[in-house]
């Protein structure tokens, strides 16, 4: 199963704040709920894992992140992703392409482009759920993205030691699947 | 002529209450998960997430150390016993546990036997499966490209073509068609659905190490020739085998095939000694056993400018999965689809039909169809109102000018079947005039001005069951006959056991019905039991609509049999000559002389204690019922839906069912088969299929997304019958619980696709969910 999903969202801080923030995997696998970074092989390949908890079921990819291009002109960022589930259930890929953009104010505007590839237990799921799963994960992202970078370095790198790498809560996404509804989106 | 016996006898024709049902409405059927024996382990498959991939490794270490775990079968295992791969009922054969590679999602990994069912469920995810992707083939159009991966390397030959089958006359049929002056032409996709029993697969394999005999409970449909195929796998001698099938909650011809389940199942108790229980989840069902259709077809007509057709010319591609698993009878690979002429006087038609490979489930099997005829029936259906609307002509018009002629029965169709007996114009007069037809077609007319959407959906369907005569007729070489064996007590009472096996259908009740009309022993006094082969006579099974016909006749036979043997006795006891004795159900009496009679009870138990000399004591018979045809149900169904153009949601308005099979044993257990059916088929038509997305992925193997009608989307079936016997059958009755699954498919769409004709709708694919119909609406711009 293949997903496009673009988004995009302001941060209140300069583009350069945010960019040492957004080149570095290790600092933005914090935000992400449920992944962590477990190693680093060498200078742009990290090993780590998430965790994906929709309805009972539980997938733990384990994988690598590779940074594919890094383009400190333009403020762009190409990351490729790979994990198999260490339960044998199946694979997922990401390529999210990110880019920043400054703002008029003095803030930023970043803009994701992802490509997701599911295969196995998650993908029968089916795209209504996996993009709604997305859109919860995604939205949990910003706000830790934006969280962080509104602290003081030092507080930041505390809080990426003790990253949440709890997965998010299939409640969560149903609340939020079923507000979708009645919004008439998707 | 059929004699009707009293109530209290309750032969054919009574409307008895199913005997079974006692015990199932008190929730005290005995279904394979309720069998529990001293000792018993429990197995969980371990399945693959890929639709193709190579297995690198399968390391079942941490799996072997949970507490409680006791065996891990990996493919490698069952290799060394040459038992990694299994013959299937289509010639083919398919991987029990996967070696090498694994073909479709879900697919058979690993077995792990543990304590509990729990354990067996957490060692499964411990085993440790390493894969590498390989490309995935999902759409069956691009099987046969020369870059198409390569799905089944077991195979000499290397490509994913499985078979190529045709049938008629292809000049002929391609002359007609160059010179033809109207031609109409549908292209439609008969999509993967699945039976969806209530109760999933399962067994309980029981291995005793001190007789050497192997004991398995299991839903099957065909208990006997399961027996057969575990005989010829695993070379156990087949006497030291028993299949039981016990009551079985609906089967549809999902439990024909032989799965892998079972075969791991048995295999572990063979090597611990244990009996094993095996029960699927309902996502492994419908991700990993039988699935129906899949069916690629387009159907042209060549007919004059005044309707009368002149050819029909079929082409299909037959999506198998990665297996071909299909149930059927040898020489049949696309199984009955030749009866694709339906109701119609063709003469010439071309059929063919190519099987290729895809990285899905195995399968084909006959979902409450004998083999392929609901394809076939709804193709042929759906074409004649392309047809209809390329001439502007009413459908029913259309049909009644095509029709096969009462008078022309027998009749031999273009394609070769010969169809026993028919009068359709009859079947569908009767249901143009309860539903009312002409007004409808008044009432579309002014909706149609009011911009309303509206539509009347006829299909005037030919079945083609009960295979089948054992000149044409086996599977696996196995002919196609079934059995009957009847013992008639000394006290009056009998017990009758045959080589089918009921899943729902009320054969303890209907069974006992046949004996009753021919014996006159009252069927409460008749105790049918099916599915144990160390008791039943060898026998095929239940599917395809046959029991009625094989194994019904064989009823009737061994009981007229027992009759024969029960004149003999009578004349000893009345002292006269056999041949001034006159029956009637229950007792012979002298001709003339109506109170010199001695009944069937009195007659029993003198075939025990009073036996006339030279005569074999006791009372019983047994037939093999070798049929000398099929017999050719058929019917007319029209449906009336009402569109909303604002959500696309279909509503069945009105739908009326009449159907002719013939003679009946039961109308009311006829009548509620023709109400399952017909459920059944709407959820086919508009809620069900078994879909992959590009990576071969499942996107209907859970009840979240493959959806089954409630009492909610089920319309007021509507039912009536008219008569037209078989001629060659022991009692006159064809077959009838197929026939709604096979001729209503055809009704709804046609229905949908009349609502909107007018906008230049020829055809929608099968499942016509709100969605589709929403889009149509708004491409035609009529959406509200």
């Amino acid at each position: 199963m293949a997903l496009k999903i673009e988004k995009s969202f302001d941060v209140g801080q300069p583009v350069e704040k945010v960019w040492a923030f957004l080149s570095d995997p290790r600092k933005v696998a914090t935000c992400v709920p449920g992944a962590q970074i477990t190693d680093q092989v060498d200078e742009k390949t990290y090993k780590g894992t998430i965790k994906v908890k929709v309805g009972p079921s539980v997938t733990d990819y384990s994988g690598e992140v590779q940074v594919v291009r890094l383009d400190p002109q333009n403020h762009e960022i190409e990351i490729l992703g790979k994990g198999q589930d260490v339960r044998g259930r199946g694979s997922a890929s990401m390529k999210m392409t990110g880019k920043l953009r400054v703002l008029d104010h003095g803030g930023t505007e970043v803009t994701s482009v992802s490509e997701i590839g599911v295969v196995g237990i998650l993908a029968q799921m089916g795209s209504r759920v996996i993009t709604e799963v997305s859109n919860v994960m995604f939205g949990e992202f910003v706000k830790r993205f934006q969280a962080q970078l509104e602290q003081p370095a030092h507080a930041g790198e505390s809080q990426a030691a003790s990253a949440d790498v709890e997965p998010i809560k299939a409640t969560t996404v149903a609340w939020e699947a079923a507000k979708g509804l009645f919004r008439g989106k998707s | 002529m059929i004699h009707k016996t009293s109530p209290e006898v309750g032969g054919m024709g009574h409307s008895i209450k199913r005997k079974e049902d006692l015990r199932f409405i008190q929730g005290k059927g005995n279904y394979v998960d309720d069998v529990r024996l001293p000792g018993m382990v429990y197995g969980q498959l371990v399945r693959s997430p890929y639709a193709h991939a190579r297995l690198k490794s399968v390391n079942t270490d941490k799996a072997k150390k949970l507490p409680g775990v006791l065996a891990v079968i990996t493919g490698e295992d069952l290799a060394k016993a040459n038992l990694a791969w299994m013959p299937t009922l289509s010639y083919d054969k398919q991987m029990v546990l996967a070696t090498g590679k694994v073909l479709f999602q879900s697919q058979e990994v690993a077995f792990v036997v543990a304590e509990d069912r729990y354990i067996a469920a957490d060692a499964a995810e411990l085993v440790e499966v390493e894969y590498e992707e390989l490309p995935v083939l999902v759409d069956p159009h691009k099987a046969l490209d020369p870059d198409a991966p390569l799905l089944r390397e077991d195979r000499e030959q290397k490509n994913n073509h499985i078979f190529h089958w045709e049938v008629g006359d292809r000049q002929a049929t391609e002359q007609v068609f160059e010179k033809a002056p109207v031609k109409a032409s549908v292209h439609a996709f008969f999509p993967r659905c699945h039976p969806a029993p209530l109760e999933t697969c399962g067994c309980v394999a029981d291995f005793n190490r001190a007789t050497g005999r192997l004991t398995v409970y299991m839903t099957s449909q065909a208990p006997h020739a399961h027996r057969t195929v575990f005989a010829l796998v695993g070379g156990i001698p087949e006497n030291n085998i028993r299949v039981v099938s016990p009551d079985i909650g609906g089967g549809f011809g999902n439990k024909v095939p032989v799965y892998p389940g079972y075969v791991c199942a048995i295999v572990a108790s063979l090597t611990l000694g244990l009996p094993v229980k095996w029960i699927e989840t309902r996502s492994e069902n419908l991700q990993s056993t039988g699935f129906a259709r899949d069916y690629h077809m387009t159907a042209e007509i060549a007919a004059d400018r005044d309707g009368k057709m002149q050819a029909l010319r079929v082409k299909t591609l037959a999506d198998h999965g990665a297996f071909n698993a299909a149930a059927q009878p040898t020489k049949f690979p696309a199984g009955l689809f030749s009866i694709c002429t339906g109701s119609y006087e063709y003469p010439n038609a071309f059929c063919e039909v190519d099987g290729v490979y895809t990285n899905k489930a195995p399968g084909g099997i006959a979902y409450r169809c004998s083999f392929r005829v609901t394809e076939a029936a709804y193709l042929i259906e759906r074409v004649v109102d392309v047809l209809a609307l390329e001439l502007k002509m009413d459908p029913a018009e259309l049909r009644r000018k095509n029709f096969i002629p009462a008078a022309k029965f027998p009749y031999k169709s273009s394609l070769g079947w010969t169809y026993d007996s028919g009068n359709y114009e009859a079947a569908m007069n009767l249901a143009l005039e309860k539903i009312g037809y002409r007004q409808l077609r008044a009432e579309q007319a002014e909706k149609r001005k009011k911009g309303e959407l509206m539509g009347i959906g006829i299909s005037s369907f030919t079945e083609i069951v009960g295979a089948g005569p054992a000149h044409t007729f086996d599977i696996l070489g196995i002919k196609m006959f079934d059995s009957c064996e009847i013992r008639v007590h000394p006290t009056g009472k009998a017990m009758a056991r045959m080589g089918t096996k009921s899943q729902g259908q009320g054969h303890e009740t209907t069974y006992a019905q046949i004996v009753a009309q021919e014996l006159g022993i009252p069927a409460a006094d008749v105790t049918i039991e099916e599915g144990d082969t160390d008791t039943a006579p060898y026998g095929l099974g239940t599917y395809a609509s046959r029991s009625t016909p094989t194994s019904g006749a064989a009823t009737a036979i061994a009981a007229r049999k027992i009759r024969d043997k029960a004149k003999k006795i009578a004349a000893y006891l009345l002292e006269c000559n056999e041949n001034d004795l006159e029956w009637e159900p229950g007792k012979f009496y002298v001709k003339g002389a109506p109170t010199k009679a001695k009944t069937i009870q009195e007659i029993a138990f003198a075939a025990y204690t009073n036996i006339p000399p030279g005569l074999e004591a006791g009372l019983e018979a047994v037939d093999y019922y070798d049929p000398p045809n099929l017999t050719f149900p058929f019917g007319t169904y029209v449906c009336v839906v009402d569109i909303d153009k604002g959500t696309g949601e279909v509503k069945v308005r009105r739908f009326v069912a009449v159907d002719d099979c013939g003679n009946i044993i039961n109308p009311m257990i006829v009548e509620g088969q023709i109400h399952g059916g017909l459920t059944e088929g709407l959820g086919i038509a508009f809620m069900q299929q078994i879909d992959y997305d590009e990576s071969g992925n499942v996107q209907g193997g859970s009840f979240m997304d493959y959806l089954l009608p409630t009492a909610v989307e089920t319309p007021h079936w509507e039912t009536g019958k008219t008569c037209t016997p078989s001629p060659h059958h022991p009692f006159g009755a064809k077959g009838v619980g197929e026939s709604p699954n096979v001729g209503s498919p055809a009704a709804f769409v046609n229905a949908v696709v009349d609502a909107l004709s007018h906008l230049g709708v020829k055809h929608i694919d099968m499942p016509i969910t709100p969605a589709k119909v929403w889009k149509v609406l708004q491409e035609k711009g009529v959406a509200a």
